[in-house]
């Protein structure tokens, strides 16, 4: 579904300041996987998630989704095929809008914006229906004001949005990382939900090995740019949390204390 | 106040409600302080007038007028989205080209049109309406009109993603909306919406001057703070329609306050006034926070 090729990015090309973000990247994630991706901060993880949503245009490589190559295409061509939820919280929704003219728009996702009334009775039936899955009473307040939204309820709501455009990728960059855990569970538990009922293709990045091991068929690595490894089936199956962070520290060559990485990526 | 200074009042007013309209668009809309307007007012009055002394039919210098302003709008937002400019600075840089591109379409500072047909013509003395009357009830329908049609659009897929924009950019894009075209569209039709505004008040004022766009972001901030400090609403019609109701309540302070003798203004006054009063609308949402704060503290003690 999924197909990256050679996948190159580097920021601020020709100036003192280079980076390369993406190093070759070669990943094919078939129709239906849920593909965990870990790694330390500044290893390329969100940087591949917003190549693959066009957010940021490859250096060289290619981009496919099935046989379509959308390199070439930017973010909003591709929003289509693929829902997005961010990091935080309040990226993923406008707090000056409603909550329902917040899921108005990921309801238009993908289409063409029209001179047609934003909101009808139809929308707001299904709108109604989606968020009383969450049991946070959000339901009853369609018209309140996104800002006056908890963090958690904001994220919530961008997780529903995320759904409810047929689709057929969905990218999760460290969607639970800035709520408390009971929040964060909640969500997750939705997530699963929602993935199974619409078979979607997901790539996930986290800082939470647990939950890299917990959730999807597939665990991908990276490391300064590159794919370090890459764990499915049987494998991944009998994989701990501690097998996860020798397999690190083995990829680990600038001589960092892994005590840090245990702090940082142990939780 | 006499009735024919007040029906006066009311009929610049209503114009500036049109301009009120536009500025809401791109500063709270779009996030986008936009000064262009200054001289996109000017260019509508500018180009209709010009085009009614060259002998073109009425509504077709009108709407020259507000196209020609709508372009100004491009202009700062292609500034703005193609070369990364300041929003600000490249609608002060639009701006003032204007100055000059106004005294260019006139060929000179101003122009009259006292002896010439203009779009009220046609709606002299129907009805037996005396001229005064007639004239405020057809800007107040000019004003009304558009205002419902602003609030129609906002309220449509478009415009709902237009709102989008001005208030997360990363999520309206993560959901296909393309930024960049809506904030053209934006500033297009505030400065359209502007544009319109300056072709009617030369047509029921009997000129252009390229001075008189002077101010007018100012006046259209203090109309959109006024109407909006007074209608706490998330209704689209009632907030585009707040906005030309604080624009003639703002005339009207402003009138009193020059008619005051014992205040002892003069019109040339008019510009401090108004700055003044718009500062104090900016600060006092602000200083009520902080008392509000230190209340909440010295109750805590």
């Amino acid at each position: 579904m999924i197909c990256c090729k050679d996948l190159h990015v580097t920021f601020n090309r020709g100036l003192p300041t280079e980076k390369l973000a993406l190093r070759g990247i070669d990943l094919t994630i078939p129709m239906g996987e849920f593909v965990t991706v870990i790694g330390s901060n500044g290893a390329g993880k969100s940087t591949l998630l917003n190549t693959i949503a066009g957010d940021i245009s490859s250096t060289k490589g290619k981009i496919l989704f099935g046989e379509r190559d959308v390199t070439k295409l930017p973010a909003t061509g591709r929003t289509a095929d693929i829902a997005r939820v961010f990091q935080d919280p309040l990226a993923g929704t406008c707090g000056d809008l409603t909550v329902e003219e917040n899921m108005a728009l990921a309801y238009g996702r993908g289409k063409r914006g029209r001179l047609s009334s934003a909101l009808n009775s139809n929308m707001r039936k299904v709108f109604r229906e989606q968020l009383s899955r969450l049991n946070l009473g959000l339901e009853n307040r369609l018209d309140s004001e996104m800002g006056l939204l908890s963090g958690g309820q904001r994220q919530s709501v961008s997780l529903l949005m995320s759904a409810l455009q047929p689709s057929t990728i969905l990218l999760l960059d460290e969607h639970t990382a800035a709520l408390d855990p009971k929040t964060a569970a909640l969500i997750m538990d939705i997530t699963s939900q929602i993935i199974a009922e619409k078979q979607l293709t997901v790539m996930m990045v986290t800082h939470s090995m647990r939950q890299a091991l917990d959730h999807g068929s597939r665990t991908i690595m990276l490391h300064e740019g590159k794919i370090i490894f890459d764990l499915s089936g049987e494998k991944r199956a009998g994989y701990e949390v501690k097998d996860l962070l020798n397999l690190f520290a083995q990829a680990r060559t600038d001589g960092e204390e892994l005590d840090d990485d245990k702090l940082l990526l142990g939780a | 106040m006499s009735l024919f200074s007040f029906l006066g009042t009311l009929e610049i007013g209503l114009i500036y409600g049109l301009v009120a309209i536009g500025v809401y668009l791109t500063f709270r809309i779009l996030d986008f302080p936009d000064l262009t307007v200054d001289g996109s007012f000017t260019l509508g009055a500018a180009v209709t007038a010009t085009l009614i002394v060259m002998g073109v039919n009425v509504l077709v210098a009108t709407l020259a007028g507000t196209l020609a302003a709508a372009c100004a709008g491009l202009v700062t937002a292609w500034l703005n989205l193609r070369f990364d400019i300041l929003h600000l600075l490249a609608s002060i840089l639009t701006m003032t080209a204007l100055y000059t591109i106004n005294l260019r379409v006139m060929g000179k500072p101003n122009v009259a049109l006292i002896m010439e047909p203009t779009i009220l013509t046609p709606f002299e003395g129907l009805f037996g309406l005396p001229d005064m009357y007639m004239r405020v009830i057809f800007v107040g329908i000019c004003a009304v009109a558009g205002g419902l049609l602003v609030a129609w659009f906002l309220r449509t897929q478009y415009g709902l993603a237009m709102r989008a924009v001005g208030s997360n950019k990363r999520m309206a894009q993560a959901n296909g909306i393309v930024v960049k075209q809506k904030v053209y569209a934006g500033l297009a039709l505030s400065n359209g919406l502007v544009g319109l505004a300056g072709a009617l008040f030369a047509q029921t004022n009997g000129f252009a001057d390229s001075t008189m766009g002077i101010g007018t972001i100012v006046v259209g901030l203090a109309a959109v703070i006024i109407g909006q400090s007074l209608f706490a609403s998330r209704s689209m019609y009632v907030i585009v329609l707040s906005c030309i109701v604080g624009s003639v309540l703002y005339r009207i302070a402003v009138s009193m306050a020059l008619n005051a003798d014992f205040l002892g203004f003069s019109a040339s006054d008019l510009n401090l006034i108004t700055a003044v009063l718009v500062a104090l609308a900016l600060i006092f949402p602000k200083l009520r926070k902080e008392w509000k704060a230190k209340q909440a503290a010295r109750n805590e003690a």
